[in-house]
């Protein structure tokens, strides 16, 4: 269970994060949303303790992360997976060798046994077959996915997804959608999904939380998304769907 | 963080955080056994890699120092052996050891901070965190170790490859034979100096590798911080190799 | 065919590793594989031997100096040297200290025993024969010699001087004293041509020595001992040369004593005009001699100040 208490947070003065409280129950999956620059990134990198709050504190299964000494932090992080806004795949390593990095870091599984496990990972998110590709020959969205492969690479209880379906078309977005899910539920992994796509919302989260100037301005179920009279959040939320222009948009009232 | 900090203040935050970075580093040291494939790694880049470009160096500096110091010998009286015996000590106290910082310093120091300042302004560095690895030790241990272990192994190459530049130049070109070349060299030879300039080489590899590493991995900003990261690692690097140089040569000569 | 990194970075470290241990080897002298045939000698004066320096035999590079130091038990420098192994150092050699510190070049000679004596061991001792510093001494004993002929003229001058004083006193009566001075006065002038001749031949001779060391500075150096040791013998005669001058003008004041002393009669030299132009004449000769000494004493001595350039 991951806990996030009055949480703030400033750059050289500017506060990002005011005050945001969030809980996330075990085997959840949380969807944040808000607009660019709200501080969705920095929220994220908060839970892995990246970034250290100014106040507040953030609680994994219990333990401030952000009080910690680092030798345990780390223990903490590898029960996550993460994937990076940008991917942040190792660019010196072929696609094949990033999937494979954690594993042959912390498994002591056998050449074939990681060869297995990498392409099973790349099958997973449709790539079967980039492995011998540099990060630089790879689209975007290609890079993404790889990331993506590495994140769950290791069956992590946490998953933390920044946007991992934008810049994808939306028959690949379906499908890292449908990825995401189905490792919430098969696995009953807790997922945080920071994403600005409300069809992702609506097919993958149980709950969302609405960021917006610095606060939590908004957390609730997906059906109370749908009944919230609050202005702010219809605005986003609406503006959200015109500007993807989905074909399938469910009926927002 | 404050942007803000007096002048006076500055270099000592930097050396701090400078200290401090190496501490962090090599206080992971235990896992060492992780990071030996990347060791290896960058003993090539650092050491077999640099091998040409060195001995290109090293082969012209022996061969001007050997023409110049001909030409300054006008008097009859000064037997041209001394030739040698000016060639050879200035390669291996000064010349072997500083050419090769000097290359190193542009050639492995503006790598290594591109390099990591790559990866810390495309999040490859927080991935690494974020999976729980001791992201530090993993990329600055090894890149230093290579350094300290190939810059003395450089360093003879350049004395070897520079002698042998300005004993044949001085043979070749007449200015002095060279069993005169070599005889003068074993009259004035003193076997400490060799030892120095390994002593030395194993400071600048210090040096150039430690403050690199220091460079990219606080590197702020995008492309441009990248940019200025590398450019400060190389002439850093200089200027630190030139005030080791004359420190060592006022405590151990 | 693909190395793999392991391999290539062992690879140079362990190059590096034996061109370093090679390399060092080779610049110490010290032969490459074999081990090293060590012997001591011991000197009373080392004349700034020092590690690293050549070892010779006939003129021959055979190794090089390990190391120099004072023996505790009779303050003698202790020499540690080493020479190739072929080298026959048998009973009877000795070894000598050989060129110049002052130039930078100082080297060991080993002279060797005769053929049939039993072998130096490893690690064995050969007595040294100590052999001056002979540009060093030279070059000590040049400031002496000059000072002293310096001193000679100066007191042959203020000699003459009293002597032309008396005899422009027409009072006095020297005349006697002057007349038995007559024939020495003659002798001296003959002598101090003669002597002025001579200095000139040593100072030409001076020089042709220099241009011998010049050659010797050459590619063999060799004779460079040799011909310092003949520029000293010089330096000795030019100083044999200063003592006569010397005693010359002890003579002249001796006789002007007895001319002050009232011996002899002043009036013969008043009614001699001849010899007192003959003695103006030698002092004026003297005294241009000692003037253009004094003004560039460097005529005279350049060359022996080129060899105190160094
Ligand atoms: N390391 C940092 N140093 C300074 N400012 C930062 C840093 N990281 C983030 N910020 C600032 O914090 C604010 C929020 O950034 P963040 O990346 O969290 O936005 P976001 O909500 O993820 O936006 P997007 O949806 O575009 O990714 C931005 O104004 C950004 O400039
Ligand atoms: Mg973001």
């Amino acid at each position: 269970m991951i806990r996030v208490e009055n949480l703030y947070k400033s750059f050289d003065g500017r506060p990002v994060l005011t005050d945001v409280s969030l809980e996330i129950p075990e085997g959840h999956t949380m969807a944040i949303i808000g607009r660019s620059g709200s501080g969705k990134s920095v929220l994220m990198k908060h839970v892995i303790g990246l970034l250290r709050p100014d106040r507040g504190r953030v609680t994994v299964d219990g333990v401030d992360i952000g009080r910690i000494p680092y030798g345990e932090l780390r223990q903490v992080r590898r029960q996550f997976g993460v994937l990076f806004q940008g991917g942040a795949l190792f660019d010196s390593m072929d696609s094949f060798e990033n999937v494979a990095f954690p594993l042959r870091t912390f498994t002591s599984m056998t050449d074939v046994e990681i060869r297995r496990e990498v392409e099973d990972c790349l099958a997973m998110v449709d790539l079967s077959g980039v492995g011998p590709k540099m990060p630089a020959d790879l689209s975007g969205g290609m890079r993404k996915r790889v990331a993506l492969a590495r994140a769950v690479a290791l069956r992590p209880r946490y998953i933390i997804y920044d946007e991992p379906t934008s810049g994808l078309d939306p028959e690949t977005s379906n499908t890292i959608d449908v990825l995401i899910r189905d490792l919430a539920e098969r696995l009953s992994v807790t997922s945080i999904v920071v994403t600005h796509d409300m069809h992702s919302v609506l097919s993958i989260a149980d709950r969302a939380a609405f960021i917006f100037e610095g606060r939590m301005h908004w957390v609730g179920t997906i059906d109370e998304m749908h009944a919230s009279t609050d202005e702010t959040l219809r605005a986003f939320v609406k503006a959200n769907e015109y500007q993807i222009g989905m074909p399938h948009a469910p009926d927002l009232p | 963080m404050t942007r803000n900090r007096s002048i006076i203040l500055a270099p000592a935050v930097a050396l701090g955080s400078y200290s401090l970075l190496l501490f962090h580093a090599f206080s992971s040291l235990g896992e060492f056994g992780s990071y030996r494939k990347n060791v290896v790694r960058q003993m090539v880049r650092v050491g077999v890699d640099s091998l040409p470009i060195v001995a290109l160096a090293a082969a012209f500096s022996g061969a001007v120092t050997t023409v110049q110091t001909a030409y300054q010998l006008v008097s009859p009286f000064i037997p041209k052996s001394i030739i040698g015996a000016i060639v050879v000590p200035s390669m291996i106290l000064e010349l072997g050891a500083v050419v090769t910082g000097f290359i190193l310093a542009g050639r492995v120091g503006a790598r290594i901070a591109a390099e990591l300042g790559t990866m810390r302004v495309t999040e490859q560095i927080d991935a690494l965190e974020a999976m729980g690895l001791n992201s530090i030790g993993y990329l600055i241990v090894p890149r230093v170790i290579a350094g300290v272990v190939m810059f003395p192994v450089l360093y003879i190459a350049a004395s070897f490859i520079g002698i042998a530049g300005g004993l044949f130049v001085g043979h070749a070109g007449g200015f002095v034979p060279a069993g005169e070349f070599i005889d003068g060299a074993r009259e004035f030879f003193q076997p400490f100096d060799p030892v120095f300039g390994l002593i030395k080489s194993f400071v600048f590899g210090f040096i150039i590798t430690s403050i690199s590493c220091f460079k990219g991995y606080n590197t702020l900003g995008g492309a441009e911080g990248v940019g200025l990261a590398t450019t400060q690692a190389a002439v850093i690097s200089c200027v630190y190799i030139l005030i080791a140089d004359l420190a060592l040569a006022a405590t151990l000569l | 065919m693909k190395h793999s990194n392991e391999l290539k970075v062992g690879l140079s470290i362990i190059t590096a590793a034996i061109i370093f241990i090679l390399g060092v080897r080779f610049f110490e002298d010290l032969p490459l594989f074999e081990t090293t045939y060590t012997l001591e000698t011991e000197f009373d004066n080392a004349a700034g031997l020092i590690a690293g320096n050549v070892v010779r035999v006939n003129g021959v590079g055979v190794g090089s100096i390990d190391d120099v130091y004072i023996n505790p038990e009779n303050n003698r420098v202790r020499v540690r040297f080493h020479v190739d192994r072929e080298v026959p150092v048998r009973q009877g050699s000795h070894t000598v200290v050989s060129g110049f510190d002052a130039l930078g070049v100082v080297r060991m000679d080993v002279v060797l025993g005769s053929a049939d004596s039993a072998k130096v061991p490893v690690g064995g001792f050969i007595p040294s024969r100590e052999q001056a510093d002979l540009l060093g001494s030279l070059s000590e004993k040049a400031p002496v010699l000059i000072d002293r002929m310096d001193g000679a003229l100066a007191q042959l001058t203020s000699v003459l001087e009293t002597t032309r004083s008396m005899l422009d006193d027409p009072d006095g009566d020297a005349r006697q004293a002057l007349a038995s001075m007559r024939g020495s006065v003659g002798t001296l002038d003959a002598m101090l041509r003669a002597e002025r001749d001579r200095i000139s031949s040593i100072l030409e001779e001076v020089d042709g020595i220099t241009s011998g060391l010049n050659r010797a500075m050459g590619p063999d150096g060799d004779s460079l001992a040799a011909t310092v040791a003949n520029m000293n013998a010089v330096m000795a005669r030019l100083d044999q040369t200063l003592l006569t001058l010397d005693a010359t003008a002890s003579g002249v004041n001796e006789l002007l004593d007895k001319v002050n002393r009232g011996e002899g009669t002043i009036g013969l030299l008043v009614n001699d005009p001849g010899l007192y132009h003959r003695t103006d004449s030698l002092l004026g000769s003297l005294d241009a001699l000692l003037v253009d000494f004094r003004a560039n004493p460097g005529r005279y001595l350049k060359e022996m100040r080129l060899v105190d350039l160094f």
